[in-house]
């Protein structure tokens, strides 16, 4: 299903290097929201940070108007809601198989539909022949669409995806873009994606926000955003104007 | 000669063997805990360890010896000079390499497993399982290892085995007493069988490992 | 928990079946030296005890200092030494319930064939082990607190000598007498041995020879069977103890000790007095 997400004044910094400066952001249910920005702004900071593998400095976030729960049961059962897709994949030892069904063998999801959702997922990626292969032969391409067919067969409901498509061949690219369409069309499922990719963003986004030096500089649809942006920075950004 | 060679052999499998199964049963979960933990606490256990690698296994056997003598705190258990006894005193000297071995692998698994298998759900035991399973071939090398130091082990096991025949001799500790007898004909043959089973041993582990890689 | 139950199906049978091999024994368990297990005397004895009264007696052979310590801790049920100093120390400590002097074999002195010491045209063992320290050759001592040990130790004594001050061709090689005659064949040296030990291992040894072999009573290599005190370690095996040591002093059991050869040799002399 879906998921509205809500941070609020989110604050990050590793050691004196303060990345994220007081972020705020709302994502509504089943939207593809894009998050540009350069290199090194913090869009990966800010995701590891909804996903609980960073501790925020400060700040909120709200998944569904809520905080998350502090006891480990419900708060096992969120984070099994939301999935991710990170720039360089890391698959399992074992086969592209036992790679996109190991999200479903810790849900318990049981035979024979672990089998049935597991090659579903492969074919929406066009990776049903290479199923049986091992996942250290796949080539680059293969392995993201490994990676991506893995994070979407559990259904999360929140789906972030880090710089997904990145160093990858446009036919890789046009498949996942697809599947990532299909995915939030078939499920409404809410996706946040991370792109230094305008043309990415313009193809998949419904609103982009631009992250810059830690802060959220401006957020709208997406037309508005490329075509009559409000902000100069986002225009100068637009423009390709940033050195990154 | 030829009826207790069978017998003498046997010994050497269950006892070795058994020994190399309770020490992995101790060492891998405990070990994939520590090697889980990044920092703190786990490093002076990590020192521990370290120390208890350098462990002689005679001293092993020697101090094995003491506790389990009717003489010992467990002396009530009549444990001494029998091949539960020799177990012992083998889960003594086999579990902290198994241990030391499998701490190492696991903490050198990539940081990306652990992030990547937290990311798809998996809670604490599920996390652990996957490290481990990333980590399998270094885990079954610690197997091979210890069990290469049990079978081969001469010291502890006389001690506290006490070498009776038919009953704790194995196949190092009769190589022993041939030798001091002179009877070097079955002694060459006994070795030459204690070769034989590591070969066999290690070759079946090897074929599992290889599996096991990536 | 899927991980012990295959800990249970993998380790349990092992464990199972070694746990069975180590119950509590229903033989007597008896130390022993291992200069008796080298003569061969134990597979020829034990088994026919074992056919006369249906007690099963099984052995660790280890150095004298052990196979007594076994006894003081109660690891043992009975012990056969050779060491009568030790032996009566053990008993007055009250490790010992009661001490049956059993057999004897006689203490010999080997050497290298050539004989350098003239120890083969010596007058006594005292005399033999003068001539040795004289010629300073190469010596191989046990050093191990065995009978024999002590017994090489009262014929340096009987010679006058002192082996604290001995050069480096008195050698210690801290083992058992197989492993020694081996060595003073490696290394062409004198050694005592007791006669057992040697007939059995003579063939193995090409360059050694018996030079002194005559009865003296301080050749004499005494063996004693004492069942360990009840009283001070209630597990033991007491009654089937005291039988064994009983039938050996019998006339069954000394007759049978005084048939057993070595290499067609008669090297125990049955001398029992049954106390027990």
């Amino acid at each position: 299903m879906t998921m509205s997400l809500e941070v609020t004044g989110i604050t990050k910094s590793f050691g004196d290097r303060q990345v994220l400066q007081g972020i705020d952001i709302r994502v509504e249910p089943g939207e593809l929201f894009a998050i540009v920005g350069p290199s090194g702004a913090g869009k990966t900071t800010l995701l590891r940070c909804v996903n609980f593998l960073l501790q925020p400095g400060a700040g909120a976030i709200r998944y569904d108007e809520t905080v998350a729960p502090p006891e480990p049961a419900p708060l096992i059962a969120l984070r099994r809601r939301i999935g991710m897709v990170a720039q360089n994949p890391f698959l399992f030892r074992g086969t592209a198989e036992y790679n996109v069904s190991f999200g479903l063998c810790v849900r318990d999801v049981a035979e024979p539909e672990l089998s049935r959702r597991t090659s579903e997922a492969l074919r929406a990626v066009g990776m049903s022949s290479l199923a049986r292969s091992r996942a250290s032969r796949l080539s680059a391409g293969e392995a993201q669409r490994v990676a991506f067919a893995r994070a979407i067969v559990v259904r999360p409901d929140l789906l972030l995806l880090d710089e997904f498509t990145a160093n990858l061949d446009p036919t890789n690219v046009n498949i996942l873009e697809a599947a990532v369409r299909e995915y939030n069309r078939q499920t409404g499922a809410t996706i946040v994606l991370v792109t230094h990719n305008m043309f990415q963003a313009k193809r998949l986004a419904h609103r982009v926000a631009l992250l810059l030096d830690g802060r959220i500089v401006e957020v709208g649809p997406v037309k508005e955003f490329f075509e009559s942006p409000q902000d100069p920075r986002t225009l100068a950004f637009v423009r390709g104007e940033f050195a990154y | 000669m030829a009826g207790d060679i069978l017998h003498i052999t046997a010994l050497s499998l269950l006892v070795s063997g058994t020994s190399t199964l309770v020490a992995t049963a101790i060492a891998v979960p405990v070990g994939t805990f520590l090697g889980l933990r990044e920092v703190g606490s786990a490093r002076l256990l990590r020192n521990i360890l370290f120390t208890l690698y350098g462990l002689p296994p005679v001293l092993a056997g020697l101090l094995v010896f003491l506790i389990l003598s009717r003489a010992g705190p467990l002396g009530a258990l009549q444990l001494l000079y029998t091949p539960l006894g020799m177990v012992i005193a083998q889960v003594v000297i086999v579990t902290p390499i198994i241990l030391g071995i499998t701490t190492s692998v696991v903490s050198t698994v990539e940081r990306r497993v652990k992030d990547t298998a937290f990311v798809l759900g998996a809670d604490r035991y599920q996390l652990a399982v996957t490290v481990l399973r990333e980590a399998a071939a270094g885990v079954l090398t610690a197997i091979m290892v210890g069990f290469g130091r049990a079978v081969s082990e001469v010291g502890a096991v006389l001690i506290v085995g006490g070498n009776q025949e038919g009953r704790t001799q194995v196949l190092t500790t009769t190589i022993i007493a041939d030798v001091s007898q002179a009877d070097y004909g079955h002694a060459v043959a006994l070795g030459v069988i204690l070769l034989v089973l590591a070969a066999v041993v290690y070759s079946l582990l090897y074929r599992l490992q290889e599996r096991t890689l990536p | 928990m899927r991980y012990l139950i295959v800990l249970l199906v993998v380790v349990g049978p092992t464990l199972t079946v070694v746990g069975v091999l180590s119950l509590p024994r229903a033989y007597v368990l008896m130390a022993t030296t291992t200069s008796t297990r080298d003569t061969g005397l134990l597979p020829y004895l034990l088994p026919q005890f074992t056919a006369d009264t249906g007690i099963e007696v099984r052995y660790i052979a280890v150095g004298t200092g052990q196979a007594l310590d076994a006894g003081r801790r109660g690891d043992v049920d009975v012990v056969m030494v050779h060491a009568p100093t030790n032996e009566t120390q053990f008993m007055a400590a009250g490790h010992g319930l009661c001490r049956n002097i059993l057999m004897y074999n006689t203490f010999v002195i080997v050497g290298p064939t050539g004989d350098p010491a003239g120890v083969h045209s010596a007058t006594s063992s005292a005399d033999a082990f003068a001539r040795i320290f004289q010629n300073q050759s190469r010596f191989e001592s046990r050093a191990d607190g065995s009978g024999t040990y002590t017994k090489e130790r009262e014929l340096w004594m009987a010679a006058g000598l002192n082996g604290s001050t001995f050069g480096p061709w008195y050698e210690k090689t801290n083992q058992g007498m197989g492993a020694t005659l081996t060595i003073a064949n490696e290394r062409s040296a004198y050694t005592l041995s007791d006669d057992g030990t040697w007939y059995a291992r003579e063939s193995s040894v090409p360059y050694l020879a018996v030079l002194y072999n005559r009865t003296e009573a301080i050749l004499r290599n005494q063996y004693s069977v004492i069942p360990v005190n009840p009283v001070a370690h209630p597990g033991v095996r007491s009654e089937q103890a005291v039988e064994f040591a009983r039938w050996l002093v019998s006339a069954r059991g000394q007759s049978i000790i005084g048939a057993f050869q070595v290499n067609g040799h008669s090297i125990f002399t049955p001398n029992g007095v049954g106390v027990c």
